[in-house]
């Protein structure tokens, strides 16, 4: 049963990791289920993404999807504060890496609604505003 | 597109911010990756989804290391979750080239939230 819902968990949180939107945010908390140490848990998410990784990869440049220009700004300082980042999680306990997982999880999720709301707003306005400028022609 | 010198300090700082919280908690550096090609390089969003994937692997490579050299793996789950992760990949990739952008991010948005509450408890 166990070994199923690991395979379920992955596949769901690989769907989102795919489309490229960080599906460790999925897997994690869908881990959490299975009573497994949130360190163990935290570095199956990594693991587990990185064929993930390469394979999204492999798909989004035939969609010619990627984009890499710029790219070196963000990936030199990201590398070396994750380094940093994994050997503070090596000596915080289990019970705040969930903690701050549980905040991090709430606080992207919120955001990420506000920018999708503003955005659909924006869209309406500017197919309203079309709308009357249509009318104001004829 | 070119960069401004303000543009690259704010992509090292918060790339810098999105690695350790990839380091720190195992994962979700890639929102704080996608949010920055949108906002500061101008990517469109399914351009920001797929180019972040190739700042996210170098991350997550580092990372994954770090927790190896220290113990963490747990070699027997990781393998099946891994697993799922391949095949659920795949069916994302193919997805994206065909879903609107905003459909996508409210359906992760409530998704996160979800999770949130989840692992208050």
């Amino acid at each position: 049963m166990k070994i199923f819902l690991l395979i379920l968990f992955g596949a769901l949180a690989g769907i989102v990791g795919g489309m490229g939107m960080g599906g460790g945010t999925v897997l994690v908390p869908l881990l959490s289920f299975l009573e497994i140490p949130q360190k163990t848990v935290q570095a199956i998410n990594l693991i587990s993404f990185l064929p993930m990784c390469c394979v999204a990869l492999i798909f989004h440049a035939k969609n010619k999807l990627l984009k890499p220009k710029h790219i070196w700004w963000l990936i030199v300082p990201a590398i070396a504060f994750a380094v940093v980042g994994a050997l503070v999680a090596d000596i915080a306990s289990d019970s705040v890496l969930r903690y701050c997982f549980a905040v991090f999880l709430l606080a992207v999720g919120v955001w990420q609604l506000v920018v999708a709301i503003k955005f659909i707003v924006k869209k309406r306005k500017q197919k309203q505003s079309e709308i009357t400028n249509d009318s104001s022609d004829e | 597109m070119n960069l401004t010198a303000k543009s690259k300090w704010i992509l090292v700082i918060f790339s810098a911010a999105a690695g350790f919280v990839n380091g720190f908690l195992g994962g979700g550096g890639g929102v704080l990756i996608v949010a920055l090609l949108l906002a500061v390089v101008k990517l469109h969003q399914k351009y920001s989804q797929a180019t972040a994937l190739l700042v996210i692997l170098p991350l997550t490579a580092v990372s994954a290391i770090v927790y190896l050299v220290k113990g963490s793996v747990d070699w027997i789950p990781t393998l099946w979750a891994t697993l799922g992760v391949v095949v659920g990949g795949v069916a994302g990739a193919l997805l994206l080239s065909k879903l609107k952008g905003n459909v996508v991010k409210i359906i992760f948005a409530l998704v996160l939230i979800a999770g949130g509450i989840k692992m208050f408890f």
